[in-house]
């Protein structure tokens, strides 16, 4: 299949064009923009029910993905994340890992593996941010809030919490809180993650909690029901 | 100091680069990234002049105030990125000594250290939503970051012109507003969506931004789940 | 009348600049900047017709103006003086124009697509079916015809597909298509676990020959992902 990544890093969208029937792309519920009528569609819960259930749970994520197969060539589907920003896609190697904010997974192929059971985060990365590991052989995308921003990391780098995207196994972290700010901003604590060693860091410009504080005050209000 | 913005106009982020005791002083939350030759002091309440401290409203409906952090390069190679809350654009403006810039309090995100920045009351409240509109005065030398929500549109401004209140980012001393209401009457002013509008003139740089945050927030919040009164 | 769309493609806003005599029509809300003393009326965008299609876009602007969204009142601003209006949407994202003649075919538009037009463009009111309620994307479209420009807006950048038998776009992705085409309002498929879990909302099966221009961002969606985040 072709896959081309278009109107980045504003709008990110991904278009796919199956070349050969029986190719798949796999993506997040909600993803899809649209598709041409013969693709096959199969919804199925993402990495088993318990590890399912608790993402959702702890407001992260759907827990549904969507499977789509080709019936025949030159049929195609165009896939897009939810907030507005960027995409970029990764091909690992067999056995290479890449760690990623479980929200930012978009869209892979159906040879890479996500492992969801991999519940291996020190520190709080705040509500339902969940890392995942994604294991090759294979390729994915993955989107952000904002634009994508690369970091080679070689030494002590430090970085928002709700900026991560995505970093490579090669990188220490510890999530500490950012001094002084205690019980200010927004949400509350302003959390930082810093990341020691040699990798590969993506920050994202922009970070979800940001915009949700400022929609809170357009919300309706709840009427009472006694007056 | 040099600030470099990139991944303009949707999603920018401004790229400091600091020297050895160079500093920025930024809008708290500002901070996406920083390096290991850069020292973040503690938040501070940004102040008026007298040394009172005086808050200023930084959101127009929670009124929460305005703090601040800075940055201080310990090394040659500083770096600190900064961004904004919304999507949208970011330009930097040269400030020079004798002139002021005026900034929407929401559009500010970081100045040189040495900037003078006014943070007392001046601004006004939009009549139907009931929205405040606070202004910060910035003074001296230096570079100033703004961001924008939407693009971010520069006027030359040399006589009059309508600003709908929500495109205001900055304007530079020389320029002057009034608020005034769009058509001929209230009522009209309800129905044609725009509630007041500013009478904008003067000689400078007039800076705007090509979305309005308020009918973004109204438009999308009416859709959000409803929230405890 | 001069038209220039600048900041595209992502906060795309229209600058128009008006001769004496020239009207252009927007969309309540989306004025920018204007020349002081430009003249600025405001009327139902009910298209010509009747009592009863002023009626019923009378009625449906009221309720959409107090539960929020967008209102079917327009402004129309021009007339004997000239001057400058700079006219922008809502959202992020992009600004098209569309000439309209009496020989094109009619376009629908989703109501929240309408930024302006000029000239003698009509446009009615359509029922987007019963299905389109639990979609939660809008009950309504605007199917526009005429004589004269029309400019739409999207929720992130435009994308022009043509239609060549058949094709689905989900709801909350369309901007616009052409009227010849046949479409049916429709669960994403995938069966019935499709429909409750598989996070996509309706969508529209279009069948016929024709242009759709999708937008590559959808508000339901931005809703669904910033819920969660939101404070009590």
């Amino acid at each position: 299949m072709q896959t081309e990544m278009l109107q980045r890093p504003d709008f990110g969208i991904l278009k796919v064009i199956f070349e050969t029937p029986g190719e798949t792309i796999l993506c997040e519920s909600g993803a899809m923009v649209s598709r041409s009528t013969e693709l096959k569609m199969k919804t199925s819960m993402r990495g088993g029910i318990l590890a399912a259930a608790k993402r959702k749970l702890l407001g992260g994520e759907s827990i549904f993905q969507n499977t789509f197969t080709s019936t025949a060539p030159g049929q195609e589907i165009y896939i897009a994340a939810s907030p507005e920003g960027d995409i970029e896609s990764m091909t690992l190697a067999a056995g290479e890992e890449f760690y990623l904010q479980s929200g930012a997974y978009l869209a892979s192929d159906s040879s890479v593996t996500l492992d969801t059971k991999f519940g291996g985060f020190k520190g709080f990365f705040g509500p339902g941010m969940f890392l995942v590991k994604m294991v090759g052989p294979g390729t994915f995308w993955f989107n952000s809030y904002g634009a994508l921003h690369p970091v080679d990391v070689n030494g002590v780098f430090t970085c928002d919490n709700d900026h991560v995207v995505g970093f490579s196994p090669g990188l220490d972290y510890n999530v500490r809180a950012f001094g002084g700010m205690k019980g200010l901003f927004f949400s509350g604590e302003a959390l930082v993650c810093e990341f020691r060693g040699q990798g590969r860091l993506y920050a994202q410009t922009r970070r979800g909690p940001n915009l949700a504080a400022f929609l809170h005050p357009f919300r309706p209000v709840k009427q009472s029901n006694n007056d | 100091m040099e600030i470099e913005v990139k991944y303009r106009p949707a999603h920018s982020l401004g790229v400091v680069r600091l020297g050895a005791g160079e500093s920025i002083t930024a809008e708290a939350g500002a901070m996406v990234t920083m390096n290991d030759q850069v020292q973040a002091s503690t938040a501070a309440r940004a102040g008026g002049k007298g040394g009172l401290l005086k808050s200023l409203k930084r959101s127009f409906l929670t009124g929460e105030s305005f703090f601040t952090n800075k940055f201080t390069g310990t090394g040659a190679g500083g770096e600190v990125t900064l961004a904004a809350s919304l999507c949208g654009d970011m330009a930097v403006h040269d400030l020079v000594s004798g002139e002021e810039l005026m900034i929407q309090s929401t559009s500010y995100v970081a100045s040189d250290s040495s900037i003078d920045l006014d943070t007392q009351w001046q601004g006004f409240k939009a009549f139907f939503s009931g929205e405040s509109f606070f202004f910060l005065k910035c003074a001296g030398q230096g570079q100033v970051a703004m961001s924008a929500f939407g693009g971010m549109e520069v006027v030359e401004l040399d006589g009059d012109m309508i600003v709908d209140t929500g495109h205001l980012v900055a304007f530079t001393s020389g320029i002057n507003y009034r608020t005034t209401k769009p058509g001929g009457s209230w009522l009209q002013a309800f129905f044609s969506g725009e509630g007041i509008v500013l009478h904008v003139s003067g000689k400078g740089k007039l800076y705007l931004q090509t979305r309005n945050p308020s009918e973004y927030g109204s438009l999308v919040g009416t859709k959000l789940p409803p929230r405890e009164g | 009348m001069q038209v220039q769309i600048d900041h595209q493609p992502s906060f795309a806003w229209l600058k128009v600049q008006l001769d004496p005599g020239e009207v252009i029509q927007a969309e309540a809300g989306a004025m920018v900047t204007m020349t002081p003393g430009l003249p600025m009326s405001t009327r139902l965008n009910s298209g010509r017709g009747g009592i009863v299609r002023k009626f019923m876009a009378f009625f449906v602007a009221l309720v959409r103006k107090f539960i929020g969204g967008e209102t079917f009142f327009v402004n129309r601003f021009g007339g004997q003086s000239g001057g400058e209006v700079v006219l922008a949407p809502a959202l992020s994202g992009d600004i098209s124009q569309i000439t309209m003649t009496p020989a094109t075919p009619p376009i629908i538009i989703q109501t929240g697509a309408y930024l302006a037009s000029t000239g003698d463009i009509d446009t009615k009111l359509r029922w987007g079916g019963l299905r389109g309620l639990f979609g939660g994307e809008g009950l309504f479209f605007l199917e526009c015809s005429g004589n004269g420009e029309l400019f739409i807006n999207s929720y992130g950048g435009i994308i022009k597909v043509q239609c060549n038998g058949s094709y689905i776009v989900d709801t909350g992705h369309i901007v616009a298509f052409d009227a010849d085409l046949n479409f049916k309002i429709k669960t994403p498929g995938g069966g019935m676990l499709g429909f409750l879990g598989s996070g996509e909302g309706l969508v529209m099966e279009f069948r016929g020959q024709g242009t759709i221009y999708m937008q590559s961002r959808n508000v339901s969606a931005l809703v669904g992902w910033v819920s969660p985040m939101l404070p009590m």
